[in-house]
């Protein structure tokens, strides 16, 4: 049965150039699993707003959308659910069991029949541990289930997400993703999803809508869509972000079924590659003699009574080289990078940067021309309405005569792509827009090290590729680049050196490819596939090279 | 989980409204000496046994300071004991401070138990039911302000890290201080918007609100209740009539023990030492329960 159908729809924002939505068709079965993908700024989240009255953007709407046989999106608050990227600003009240009766408060639903609906969803969900809470003291994934929550307890008919894993680390987001899935198969609720974890979220979706400037580009079945896709245009800027199964199967271009998990991905690659089976040679791992950063022993902890989070770290990080640090949530690789930017002080042992000890460097010295820290949320590095005021502040602390200003910003501005947005207000700005600007205002001190936490939290493919090759250009310039990531993929492609970083120290640390290999789980999905061919292939574009030189289909 | 906490949020503000209001309005020794021990005992009781150890070098010399204040500026009294700066300190002075400092350590200790055990929501509920547009607000704003700390946390380490928090004259640290303050503007705006999103998304600003609070009137919270009024209302029976009059000045009075008297202060004892003796009871009960699984 159809729940909805969306007819020539055309949306304009007022003073806008051109539509952010133009003639969208689609419809929508009640029960089906959608996925909504894209580029950034392609008009996802105005689609997505559009269908909820509550939520429509103000601007020139044309053509029309048909609810369950209404001819406009429905006023009742209770049958749509909307969820957004932020986890944090969604929440309203100060306790969790509160947040779960807003809405049905809003309802003016009675007290005993809240009491039971709120009991239930607490239980499906598993809240029930941390129903009587603050919302303030839940971590980032429990806040996004609890927004979930919140909205599940209106009892919708149709549930709408906007990129809700952007903000969350990878355990979190599986798990928000599977609860996605136990409502959509128990409950048969239907779900639109606008995501770009498509690895996870192919596999379990019924139907994907792949949108780009504005236009619904292809509407079909998860398998069908790689192979579309490359057939429109094989050098599209979506197909770096399908899952590794679907790029290394359009890479190889031997054609057959389309692969979408791990497992049929490895399946593919035996069928078609398993006698020829080669190792990738791989460059010899060089590096600058000189050690840039040195930790040496370091203990820390935050209270005394609080348990160490660094226990003994040592790690030496080579002139020139990115370093990435792994490791699971709460394991203290934030600790340990805020340790080496100074912002905390250990207990024991020596952090010595640029071969002098930290403790050596006064005032602000140590962060003017030696190091500049990328925090994870990037709107911390803004304090101005123009993103060129935050950089002329810089420039001002560094004392660099002010003729010169305006030509720094405009040249780092230029290497980073992000020259068309110095006059823009920082919050206006997408996710990968506001990045790459936090990360042009701290480079320009001039840093010769650079931290980052969690770059490419909340970027899609598309930017991340982009993160990485801006990571390389300024490796190239000599600096030296330290990264904490969640992200094996983007480490894989990134990084010269991984660490993982576990109970408080670093376990193993090696170049990706060996570093990859090693692991059985804690790996890329590429190697998962491939490890039984060829055991140090980590990159979709090491797989497909591996692929090619072994002489295509047997 | 206190046995206390579990008590119904109307039933616990009767009830330490019972006491505070007794001890702040009936100055009698046995009565403030029954406020003073109920009050540790149960503070103790909540906090374990470190927290209270270190409390106690805060208590200790506020007790002093209190008791000795009194005998300094207040000369009445009709035993003078030595004389300072030609000013005589009396042993009632003396004693009517040390009344005033275990009345003020007594309310303290209550206070703590009562911020304690009374959490927000249950003052929401209390306060915030008969207007549920001042509850959400009230709520809200605990939410917010939590949020808001750690935010410009954040935001004055990203600075920090940027060589803009050198910190060297004042000058300079004001203007960080203004700096972070224009960044969480900009942020509690951007963030306020996406609330009010998320608001109306669930349907807020619509029909007329319920309020809906996880609490629920039991058969054990009246029996508290109950108990409370009676041993409150024989307190306040035996203050209205004179029995717990007690005064310092000009000479120390004596401390009565009529049986109109005695069965005041057993009263208002069994007040004080109830919340404690509920903690003790739960404890005793769970170890029966362990022993008999």
């Amino acid at each position: 049965m159809e729940l909805f159908r969306v007819e020539d729809l055309s949306f304009r924002y007022p003073m806008a150039e051109k539509d952010a939505v133009s003639h969208a068709d689609f419809s929508l079965e009640s029960g089906e699993f959608a996925v909504l993908c894209g580029p950034s700024g392609c008009g996802k989240s105005t689609l997505l707003r559009l269908l909820k009255k509550e939520t429509a953007p103000v601007g020139d709407k044309t053509g029309r959308i048909i609810y369950g046989g209404e001819a406009d999106v429905p006023a009742d608050a209770g049958r749509i659910g909307f969820v957004g990227q932020n986890p944090e600003s969604q929440i309203v009240t100060d306790k969790v069991w509160h947040e779960l009766a807003f809405g049905l408060e809003n309802l003016g639903v009675p007290a005993c029949v809240i009491r039971r609906r709120v009991g239930e969803m607490a239980n499906f969900f598993g809240i029930q541990d941390w129903f009587r809470q603050r919302t303030d003291e839940l971590s980032g994934g429990q806040k996004q289930l609890l927004n979930l929550a919140s909205v599940m307890v209106m009892q919708p008919e149709l549930l709408i997400l906007d990129e809700p894993t952007g903000q969350l680390d990878p355990i979190a987001a599986s798990d928000f993703i599977a609860a996605l899935r136990k409502i959509n198969l128990e409950l048969g609720l239907t779900v639109l999803l606008a995501e770009h974890r498509l690895e996870e979220v192919f596999p379990i979706a019924d139907r994907v809508l792949l949108m780009e400037g504005g236009r619904i580009l292809l509407n079909d079945c998860p398998r069908n869509i790689g192979p579309r896709l490359s057939k429109l245009d094989p050098s599209h800027p979506m197909l770096p972000a399908m899952p590794s199964a679907v790029r290394i199967w359009q890479g190889t271009d031997v054609g057959g079924e389309c692969p979408m998990t791990v497992r049929e991905g490895r399946d593919f690659l035996k069928r078609n590659f398993k006698s020829r089976a080669k190792s990738l040679s791989l460059p010899e791992y060089k590096h600058d003699d000189a050690v840039f950063v040195e930790m040496k022993n370091v203990w820390f902890r935050y209270g005394r009574d609080l348990p160490d989070i660094l226990r003994g770290v040592s790690a030496k990080v080579y002139r020139g080289e990115l370093f990435c640090i792994l490791g699971g949530n709460g394991a203290g690789k934030t600790t340990a990078l805020n340790v080496i930017a100074g912002l905390e002080r250990p207990y024991r042992g020596r952090v010595n940067i640029g071969g002098k000890p930290i403790k050596e460097y006064k005032g602000g010295e140590l962060y003017r021309r030696n190091l500049a820290f990328l925090p994870q949320d990037p709107e911390t590095v803004f304090a101005h309405d123009n993103v060129r005021a935050d950089m002329l502040e810089i420039l001002e602390t560094l004392e660099i005569p002010k003729r010169e200003r305006d030509e720094r910003i405009e040249k780092t501005a230029g290497e980073l792509g992000v020259s068309h947005l110095l006059d823009r207000h920082p919050y206006d700005l997408s996710g990968g827009e506001m990045q790459k600007c936090a990360l042009a205002k701290v480079i320009l001190s001039e840093p010769k090290l650079l931290l980052l936490d969690e770059p490419t939290k909340g970027l899609d493919a598309w930017a991340k590729h982009g993160l990485s090759e801006i990571l390389n250009g300024l490796k190239d310039r000599g600096l030296t680049i330290i990264c904490v990531t969640h992200d094996i993929e983007f480490a894989a492609e990134a990084a010269d050196r991984c660490a993982l970083f576990f109970d408080g120290e670093f376990i193993s640390e090696d170049t990706p490819e060996r570093f990859f290999a090693e692991n059985s789980f804690y790996t890329t999905a590429a190697n998962r596939m491939a490890r039984e061919l060829w055991s140090n292939a980590v990159t979709c574009g090491q797989v497909i090279e591996c692929c090619l030189s072994a002489g295509g289909k047997t | 989980m206190k046995a206390f906490s579990n008590v119904h949020p109307a039933v616990c503000m009767t009830y330490f409204l019972s006491v505070l209001l007794v001890s702040m309005f009936v100055p009698h020794p046995v009565l403030q000496a029954e406020v003073l021990f109920g009050g540790a005992l149960f503070c103790a009781l909540l906090g374990g046994r470190r927290a209270s150890f270190r409390d106690l070098g805060f208590y200790v010399p506020l007790f002093l300071m209190v008791a000795v204040t009194n005998p300094l500026f207040s000369h009445n009294g009709v035993t003078p004991l030595f004389f300072l700066n030609g000013n005589p300190v009396t042993l009632e002075a003396i004693l009517c401070g040390i009344s005033i400092a275990v009345t003020v350590i007594g309310v303290l200790l209550w206070c703590k138990c009562y911020s304690f055990i009374m959490t927000s929501d249950k003052f929401l509920y209390l306060f915030g039911k008969p207007i549920p547009k001042l509850s959400l607000v009230l709520s809200m704003a605990l939410r917010f302000i939590p949020v808001y700390i750690r935010q410009s946390r954040r935001v004055s380490r990203a600075q920090k890290a940027m060589g803009l928090y050198s910190g060297k004259s004042i000058v300079d640290r004001v203007k960080n201080r203004m700096r972070v303050l224009t960044a969480m503007i900009s942020w509690s705006l951007e963030n306020a918007m996406e609330t009010s999103a998320s608001m109306k998304a669930r349907g807020y600003g619509g029909k007329k609100r319920t309020s809906f609070f996880p609490f629920r009137f039991r058969t054990s919270d009246g029996v508290l209740l109950a108990g409370t009024i009676v041993l409150l209302a024989v307190t306040l029976a035996g203050a209205a009539a004179g029995v717990t009059d007690f005064n310092f000045y000009p000479r120390v009075g004596v401390i009565g023990n009529s049986s109109a008297a005695v069965a005041v202060y057993a009263a208002f004892g069994a007040l004080c030492l109830l919340p404690s003796a509920l903690e003790v009871k739960e404890a005793v009960t769970w170890n029966y329960f362990v022993s008999r699984i």
